[in-house]
């Protein structure tokens, strides 16, 4: 009978890490579903650099001066579709008070997307006119392009707020900087770990990783997404048990003996010594079970006859002409 | 027609997403095209009040091979060119790892599609402001001069290097006709060099950051600083050899080896190994965790923010 | 001095820096440890190996990353290594690594090594958009993920990249000896992600990404990587006295725990990392002052102020 679980992935221990997956995103849909039933307030800690934001914009109002929310330089991904969610939020604070803003993009599809959201934002509080070509705007695709662009304009209009939020590079420091030099409240967070250390010395708050994720939960507290950062934390504990046990076992095992050790996908004898006498050695870090674990060790004559499939025909003419 | 064999040699086999160029191509092209424009008039009649579902039902649609592929029993040792699945699971694997590449390439397209958009956004706020001479609009003027400037000059370039010079002709700078030397010097001689100035003026801004941000203004600005001179020290080669050395003669001198921790190489290393490695770690679970309860979101269409 | 003019720091920092560049000198130092795994990793393959190098930097970040590529090509070419670059991150990559291997090639030509022939002791793949999609494709397939790339070879024909010298008894990732990848993105934790189980990576990066790739040197998914212009500077310094080879009144230049591993005989050892190496201690200097300058100037207007200090 074929077993369904002999897939590359699952071959020796490898399902763990699809295992492991599926926990996670068990625990987060279950969560989800709790918070949706439950409808209660769920405590979330307090997050320093989202409280800010209401003063940042009354700021902007009482200046006179735009917000500037840029997404980072990343393609639409997870990253940039949170940070378009958060901007949607700060937009809506600054629509109310009639402050007008400015989101910067520097891919094509984020802006597009960031358009539709804005709009909708704008449509929503009944101000359709307010919503102007250059709130939305797409700068350039190209890195250094887009950060003189965007530092021309927080120099130009002298900014009262900047929002960087999303994946950040090089650039990070040269808007916190122009910014600064403007005087304007800077608002960060990123998810790239290079960048968060020049945000925070250069920033007035800071969301440090995934501080960013729980962002639209913390202004919005919609059970979804509030559920949805409680079953990251569950995955979290998760994670931090496996670690501690992993460390445990390993620690344990390595002070084991052993005469054979793993060698890429294969087993060597631990050499004999000029005696003849084989001499046994302390266990590897790959030797061990918690190494197995995530580095599956397939051994060639587990694959080598058991998956022999025939060939399909070469079609005439395929291999004419290929130079 | 000699590009006949060339492409049928690109194909050394037909899949559901190869086909051998012929008379079934053209036909599945047209069909294809057929169909493109069917769902593009049928997408714009969407009431409002389905948008969300549609674009809930074409993000899961654009998830779902990602996912399949990975939860699926990929075949084991299979080379999905060449070899013929052995059963029905096999069958499904080979068809989901086939379908990564061309589900890659469609992303790929309507990115470039996209950036029709963002081309448009640009023209229309920048053409609008010359038209009604608002503020700052000379910039505007070398914005579409220089976009307009660029885009010929790089096609003509690259129509020249691709279909005109067929032996190469044009790689040695002898060769050269006055638009390649134009387009050299567009794209070498301003557009990298003033991308190198952007970059290289991120050194004003660090100085300009460590003046006003490391103060000790508590403990935890302290800590920051002080870790942040000891790794800066550990860049500087003359220093940390000069005071390894002198460590070293000192400890070999009064015979105490626990000096040789006072090693700012030893400590930087400390540092980095010890407190850096493990929080970056930890911020990377945290992100990573985020990310996928995102995406889960955004593929499930539980994410109320960005659809309408 | 609480707020001193930006434009006076900045204009301390263009003369101090410039001013270090027309002085290059040869520091001694004590290379980082990663940089010294770099450079035993790839010295300890076998002459004529095959290499992958995955080249993701483009001229913003030359200052570290040109340094970087030069001393791989250099590395490589003593090796007599065959290598295949590619990008998968940035389409003006492959050109710039062009420009630099032309420049590297007729450098050794010039000094009467080994000439590198396109097609037949590397391959040019160019741009691969998706870095994902890419390295996945890479180690489940690598025949179908370079299917259809062409090469040229020095005759000026083209081949089908699996015909040259250099890819013809390549026929999975396996069959490589070592990937490189020279960045200064995230691109390095991609092809970990995808490929450290398939092939031993190493990383040439530059200083902002480089804490992001210790945790992976720590943990051994990476055999080495070389962090910034220091990390430029310790391959060179490596190139020319070797570990636990070169000596100077006695001891080792370098030493480490492992076994021996050769200097560089031929060709140039130090280039780049030891023109900028001095300026960067320079800057590092001025940083240092800047911060320093930044807590007198908090304290004394403190005092003004009559607060307690």
């Amino acid at each position: 009978m074929f077993n369904w679980l002999e897939g590359q992935q699952y071959l020796d221990t490898g399902w763990v890490g699809v295992f492991a997956t599926l926990m996670v995103v068990a625990s987060i849909l279950f969560n989800i579903r709790r918070a949706e039933k439950g409808g209660k307030n769920l405590f979330i800690r307090r997050i320093a650099g989202l409280n800010a934001i209401d003063d940042a914009i009354g700021r902007a109002t009482e200046m006179g001066r735009p917000v500037l929310m840029v997404p980072g330089i990343g393609a639409l991904d997870a990253i940039s579709v949170q940070a378009v969610n958060i901007f949607a939020q700060v937009t809506k604070s600054a629509a109310q008070f009639s402050t007008p803003v400015r989101l910067c993009c520097a891919s094509a599809a984020v802006y597009a997307y960031a358009q539709e959201v804005i709009r909708d934002v704008y449509t929503e509080q009944g101000m359709t006119d307010r919503f102007l070509p250059e709130t939305v705007q797409f700068v350039s695709d190209q890195q250094f392009a887009f950060a003189a662009g965007v530092s021309g304009m927080i120099h130009r209009e002298k900014v009262a707020a900047t929002f960087l939020l999303g994946a950040f590079y090089a650039e990070s420091l040269i808007f916190a900087e122009t910014s600064n030099a403007v005087g304007a409240i800077q608002v960060a967070g990123s998810t790239q770990s290079t960048q968060t250390p020049f945000f925070i010395a250069a920033c007035d708050y800071v969301l440090i990783g995934d501080e960013f994720y729980a962002a639209s939960a913390y202004l919005t507290r919609d059970p979804v997404l509030v559920g949805s950062l409680v079953g990251q934390d569950w995955a979290k504990i998760f994670v931090a048990c496996t670690i501690m046990l992993g460390t445990l076992g390993l620690s344990a095992e390595l002070t084991q003996m052993t005469s054979t050790h793993r060698s890429g996908n294969k087993m060597v004898e631990v050499s004999e010594s000029s005696e003849g006498k084989r001499t046994e050695e302390r266990k590897k870090g790959a030797d061990t079970v918690v190494s197995r674990i995530f580095k599956p060790y397939i051994p060639e004559e587990m694959t080598k006859d058991r998956f022999t499939r025939e060939k399909k025909p070469v079609p005439e003419g395929a291999e004419a002409g290929g130079e | 027609m000699n590009l006949f064999p060339s492409m049928m040699a690109q194909v050394v086999e037909e899949s559901f997403f190869k086909k051998v160029p012929g008379p079934g191509l053209y036909g599945l092209l047209a069909l294809g095209l057929i169909l493109g424009i069917v769902l593009c008039l049928a997408l714009s009649r969407v009431p409002s009040n389905m948008r969300r579902w549609v674009i809930v039902g074409f993000t899961f649609l654009a998830g779902l091979p990602y996912v399949a592929a990975y939860l699926w029993p990929t075949p084991v040792a299979a080379d999905f060119q060449t070899e013929i699945p052995r059963n029905g699971v096999e069958k499904v694997g080979f068809f989901l790892n086939q379908a990564m590449d061309p589900v890659g390439t469609i992303t790929n397209i309507i990115q470039g599609f996209l950036l029709g958009v963002g081309f448009y956004s640009l023209v229309r706020i920048h053409y609008t402001k010359v038209k009604r001479r608002q503020e700052n609009w000379g910039f505007s003027i070398v914005l579409l001069t220089c976009f307009v400037l660029m885009a010929v000059i790089g096609l003509w370039d690259w129509q020249m290097r691709t279909f005109v010079d067929t032996t190469g002709a044009l790689n040695v700078r002898d060769n050269w006709t006055a638009v390649n030397y134009i387009q050299d010097f567009l794209f070498e001689g301003i557009y990298q060099q003033m991308d190198s100035a952007m970059f290289s003026m991120i050194a004003f801004f660090i100085l300009s950051a460590a003046y006003r941000a490391f103060r000790i203004r508590s403990v935890e600005a302290t800590v920051m600083m002080a870790s942040a001179l000891i790794l800066m020290l550990n860049l500087m080669g003359a220093l940390t050899f000069a005071q390894g050395n002198a460590i070293e003669s000192l400890a070999a001198n009064s015979n105490n080896m626990f000096l040789m921790n006072f090693k700012i190489n030893t400590f930087a290393d400390w540092l980095r190994s010890t407190m850096q490695i493990p929080a970056i770690r930890a911020i990377d679970f945290g992100v990573g965790l985020g990310a996928l309860a995102m995406g889960l979101r955004l593929w499930l269409g539980l994410e109320k923010g960005g659809v309408t | 001095m609480q707020k001193v003019d930006r434009r006076v720091l900045y204009g301390i920092l263009v003369v101090c820096v410039c001013v270090g560049l027309f002085f290059p000198s040869t520091i001694r130092t004590d290379p980082d440890p990663s940089s010294k795994s770099f450079y035993a990793a790839v010295k300890s393959l076998p002459q004529g190996s095959t290499i992958i190098v995955q080249t993701d930097w483009t001229n913003s970040t030359r200052g570290e990353s040109l340094g970087h590529f030069e001393n791989l090509m250099r590395l490589l070419m003593d090796g007599e290594h065959k290598f295949i670059f590619y990008s998968a991150a940035d389409p003006a990559a492959p050109q710039v690594a062009r420009t630099v291997i032309a420049r590297i090639v007729a450098e050794r030509k010039e000094q009467g090594l080994k000439e590198y022939k396109i097609g037949e002791d590397y391959v040019d793949l160019g741009f691969f958009p998706n870095a994902e999609a890419t390295n996945t494709s890479m180690g489940a397939n690598l025949k179908a993920a370079w299917a259809g790339r062409k090469s040229k070879t020095p005759d000026g024909k083209e081949i089908d990249i699996f015909k040259t010298p250099v890819l013809a008894k390549v026929n999975k990732i396996e069959d490589c000896q070592m990937m490189v990848v020279i960045t200064a993105s995230q691109s390095i934790d991609i092809a970990v992600q995808r490929l450290a189980q398939k092939i031993d990576i190493t990383a040439l990066v530059t200083g902002v990404v480089g804490p992001t790739v210790l945790p992976f040197y720590q943990s051994q998914q990476i055999k080495g990587v070389a962090v910034g212009l220091k990390g430029v500077y310790d391959i060179e310094y490596l190139m020319e006295y070797g570990i636990n080879d070169a000596e100077i009144e006695g001891r080792k230049y370098v030493t480490w725990d492992g076994p021996k591993v050769d200097k560089v005989e031929q060709g140039t050892r130090f280039s780049r990392g030891r023109q900028y190496y001095g300026t960067l201690h320079v800057a590092l200097a001025l940083l240092i002052l800047a911060v320093v300058m930044g807590n007198v100037a908090m304290f004394a207007a403190r005092r003004r102020k009559g607060e307690q200090v």
